[in-house]
């Protein structure tokens, strides 16, 4: 099947405004990146990193300097008309549109840019006005709008002219808990709904990143680090699961450590409180239920488990080398 | 404490005006570009003239229509100045929130951006005058010029014209993108009903009557008697203004600019409330 | 194939030129003033006239004149630095990634603003020629119509070029728009007949198209007064605007066509003012 977004070897150099002053930039450098039709894409990276570039290049604003950037099967650089019928994009913070036109009538405008046929987009604008509780709104000045209902505007922008791909470089950026899940949730539902509808999407929300994507690339400096589901990046820091029991006080600890999964084992008495405190190290959730049931078997009951396992952020923090946020 | 705090905020406002008027380019550029607008504003009168009557520029209708249309900048350009502050703070650089929230007389502000103003102007006037007086005979004397007329009229002039675009300035507040109308609209009403490139006396009879109530009608007349009394003693009885002696004229310019200094203030007021009522401060209304 | 894509850049020039005629009726405050501002241009250039005891065809000219600055400065102010403002808002890149003629986002600018500016310039001259009793000849309507259709298609394909090309300045466009004000007027004869310049600077001079689109309907409207005041005949006016009228707009195409390339390689295309 057709891949969604295909990038060869893509490399995008800013050269400064005057050749005295400053270096150059390499935003991207010799990026490799395959989307599938029907996934949906995250790009995981810290500020700088290249992220808005990328998604620039493939919706036909910007040139490669060197590589190649293929959309829907054809060349960005060549045949950017036909990618641009079947792409939109939606950033995050923009003020798309004219702050004197109704909601409505700023969403209609851009549909006419796609040749979109009034009675059709209005009715679909309607449609998505209302999925984004934004119904009530309809017939309000732009500028009027909260930054959050002026991003829900944005997203219907972006969706109501039914793309095959669409970029969303930051979506969710600075909305309440509320609204972000609105979008996101209206996301996974659009990719969802029909074959081949496929989400490049930027984020810097880990969380976000972790739920909704199918698979994610983590970029910095305009490298490719790593592009797996987010389970398998996961997998990828050796950081372990560990389960830590509080139990009460427990004589003989000796079958612990042979349970299959196990790595390592730990345990320290607490004669005055009379409990005994134990830590794993595992390889395979598998072993929690041996651990709980080889506790049972020796007649102590269980006062508190906790269970911690590697975040994205974890994964982030290895691979780019510093935090997020 | 307070008045350095207010010079400080003048020169700060000053050096950004200066910034924004001359800082794009390099001085050659803005030098030309200063005398360009104006020049070519006055030739317009001066091909106007030449086409009626056919090659005399050395009467003195010419010279009243030249020295007024000369002065007249002043007029729309200080008037546009402290309004365009306003304006282009809103629109474009949306920086008028920020200026507004920060704990400066906002006025002080204006003012000194407008003070970049009036000095450029004062520029374009000048060579203004001088093209006019070398090539096309236009009639001033230096050594004839009555200084005790015309620098009063001059000072007091242009201190009504920077109230008024201030109220004015208010009231961009309030409209819309073309806000910038206004000033022009009363600008332009100036340059119809004041006599500044031709004697109110060709007006009708009630467009006569607002003139006498227009302090710019007082001050063109002012400028022009100090600037060249013998020109205005020839053309006497014509401008409508000679039954007031110079210091008549004078008082009555200075009574206006403390009436407008009143009226101004409580416009403004008035409109930076109902501008913040309505939540319209930072409000751009492009399209 | 090809009549689809001609559906969709017509409903794009639609799209885009709804905001312009919604824009005047939502804030009807500033009609009035694009109104009367001309209005009292023209009323002080009408009064000198006056005064000097001029030919009464003068004031007419004035008039007119005066309702073509409404044309020149909505060129200028909502055309040439349009693009510019539609970077610093973000609507650029929306228009860029939009599967159309970019000239269609032009073409609806510049039809919205022109069906405005019409307007606004109609009721000028009403005014105007009711508050100074003039008479114009309306003996070639047709003739007036066709060239003040072609006088607008070239001087609006010009303020399509200028779009692009505002591009390439930042600050500075609003000194340049500023500039084009009165060296203009003074060049294209807004205020006097075009022909008082010579010949060789109204020649020059009519690389603008008001220029003389402008002569050429003071010559249908005054048909008596063309031998001494008109500058061409109405006929070769006519011809070279029409000339004009396909020069820049192609010229437009051209220049936009370099600018997205330009703003492509750069990068700076997208980029907003900080
Ligand atoms: N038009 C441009 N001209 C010059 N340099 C640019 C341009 N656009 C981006 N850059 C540079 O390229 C690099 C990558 O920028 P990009 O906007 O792609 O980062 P990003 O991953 O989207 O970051 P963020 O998370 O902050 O949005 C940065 O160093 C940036 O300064
Ligand atoms: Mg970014």
């Amino acid at each position: 099947m057709q891949s969604a977004v295909e990038v060869k070897g893509l490399t995008r150099v800013f050269e400064p405004k005057k050749k005295k002053e400053g270096k150059s930039v390499t935003a991207l450098n010799k990026v490799d990146l395959r989307i599938e039709s029907g996934e949906l894409f995250g790009l995981l990276g810290p500020n700088g990193a290249g992220k808005t570039t990328l998604l620039k290049i493939l919706s036909t604003l910007l040139l490669p300097t060197a590589g190649k950037a293929f959309v829907a099967g054809f060349d960005v650089e060549k045949d950017f008309t036909e990618v641009r019928k079947r792409i939109n994009m939606v950033s995050g913070g923009e003020i798309s549109g004219y702050g004197l036109l109704t909601v409505k009538e700023n969403l209609w405008m851009f549909t006419q840019f796609y040749g979109m046929k009034s009675s059709v987009a209005k009715q679909r604008i309607d449609e998505l006005l209302t999925q984004f509780g934004l119904a009530d709104k309809k017939d309000e000045k732009v500028r009027t709008l909260s930054t959050g209902q002026r991003q829900k505007m944005n997203v219907i922008r972006g969706f109501v002219t039914d793309p095959e791909i669409i970029f969303l470089d930051e979506p969710t950026l600075g909305l309440d808990v509320n609204a972000s899940r609105v979008i996101r949730d209206f996301i996974v539902d659009w990719v969802q709904a029909k074959e081949n509808r496929t989400v490049l999407l930027t984020t810097h929300y880990m969380m976000e990143a972790d739920q909704l994507c199918d698979r994610i690339a983590i970029i910095d400096d305009g490298r490719i680090l790593a592009c797996d589901t987010p389970e398998n990046l996961k997998k990828l820091v050796k950081m372990n699961r560990t389960l830590k029991l509080d139990v009460t006080s427990l004589k003989d600890t000796s079958k612990f450590g042979s349970i299959a999964g196990v790595e390592q084992f730990t345990f320290q008495d607490d004669a005055e409180k009379n409990q005994t405190y134990l830590k794993f190290i595992l390889t395979h959730d598998s072993a929690v239920t041996d651990i709980i049931s080889e506790v049972q078997r020796k007649g102590a009951r269980i006062l508190s488990l906790q269970k911690t396992e590697p975040t994205l952020e974890d994964v982030f923090i290895k691979m780019v080398g510093k935090g997020f946020e | 404490m307070a008045v350095s705090h207010d010079l400080r905020t003048f020169k700060n406002a000053a050096w950004l005006g200066w910034q924004m008027e001359a800082n794009w380019t390099d001085p050659f550029v803005f030098a030309t570009y200063s005398i360009v607008k104006p020049v070519a504003g006055s030739l317009i009168l001066v091909f106007m003239y030449l086409v009626i009557t056919g090659g005399e520029t050395q009467t003195p209708f010419f010279s009243y229509m030249f020295i007024g249309n000369a002065f007249y900048m002043f007029v729309a350009e200080v008037l546009f100045g402290v309004t365009w502050v306003i304006h282009d703070d809103r629109e474009h650089y949306m920086t008028l929130k920020q200026v507004y929230i920060a704990p400066i007389k906002f006025y002080i502000y204006v003012f000194g951006r407008a003070a970049i103003k009036i000095a450029i102007t004062t520029v374009g006037v000048l060579v203004t005058l001088a093209f006019g007086v070398i090539w096309l005979g236009v009639e001033i004397d230096l050594g004839a010029v009555d200084w005790m007329v015309f620098i009063p009229a001059l000072l007091v002039g242009l201190l009504t014209m920077l109230i008024m675009g201030l109220a004015l300035g208010g009231v961009t507040f309030l409209t819309a993108k073309h806000g910038m109308g206004i000033n022009e609209g009363i600008a332009g009403v100036f340059y119809v009903l004041s006599g500044v490139i031709f004697p109110i006396t060709v007006l009708p009879e009630w467009a006569q009557s607002i003139s006498y109530l227009l302090p710019v009608t007082y001050w063109m007349e002012a400028l022009r008697r100090g600037l060249s009394p013998d020109l205005m003693t020839s053309l006497s009885g014509a401008t409508g203004l000679s039954d007031f002696s110079n210091l008549e004229i004078l008082l009555t310019l200075a009574l206006s600019a403390v009436a407008f200094l009143f009226i101004s203030s409580a416009i403004f007021r008035y409109a930076d409330k109902t501008a913040r009522r309505k939540g319209k401060i930072d409000w751009t209304t492009s399209y | 194939m090809s009549d689809t894509w001609l559906i969709t850049n017509l409903r794009a020039i639609r799209g885009r030129a709804y905001p312009r005629v919604i824009g005047s009726k939502r804030e009807p405050s500033w009609l009035f003033f694009d109104i009367t501002l001309p209005l009292l241009t023209v009323s002080a250039y009408a009064y000198i006239y006056k005064y000097m005891d001029a030919p009464p065809e003068f004031v007419g000219f004035v008039i007119l004149g005066g309702a073509m600055t409404a044309f020149w400065l909505n060129i200028l102010w909502a055309m040439a630095s349009q693009l510019y403002w539609e970077k610093e808002i973000g609507n650029l890149q929306l228009y860029l990634i939009a599967p159309i003629s970019r000239m269609s986002i032009l073409a609806g600018m510049a039809v919205g603003g022109l069906f405005m500016t019409a307007i606004r310039a109609a009721a000028t001259m009403i005014i105007g020629i009711l508050l100074f009793g003039i008479a114009l000849s309306f003996a070639q309507p047709g003739m007036i119509i066709l060239v003040f259709m072609v006088t607008m298609v070239s001087l609006y394909g010009m303020g399509m070029m200028f779009a692009s090309l505002y591009l390439l300045l930042g600050r500075e466009a609003y000194h340049l728009s500023n500039l084009l004000t009165e060296p203009v007027y003074l060049a294209s004869g807004l205020y006097f007949p075009v022909r008082a310049l010579g010949f060789w600077a109204a020649a020059g001079a009519s690389i603008i198209p008001m220029t003389l689109g402008l002569d050429a309907l003071r010559q249908l409207f005054y048909p008596s007064s063309g031998s001494e005041y008109g500058f061409l005949p109405v006929n070769t006016e006519l011809a070279i605007l029409a000339v004009l009228c396909v020069v820049f707009l192609w010229l437009s195409k051209y220049s936009l066509a370099y600018m997205e390339k330009l703003g492509k390689t750069t990068g700076r295309l997208t980029l907003r003012w900080q």
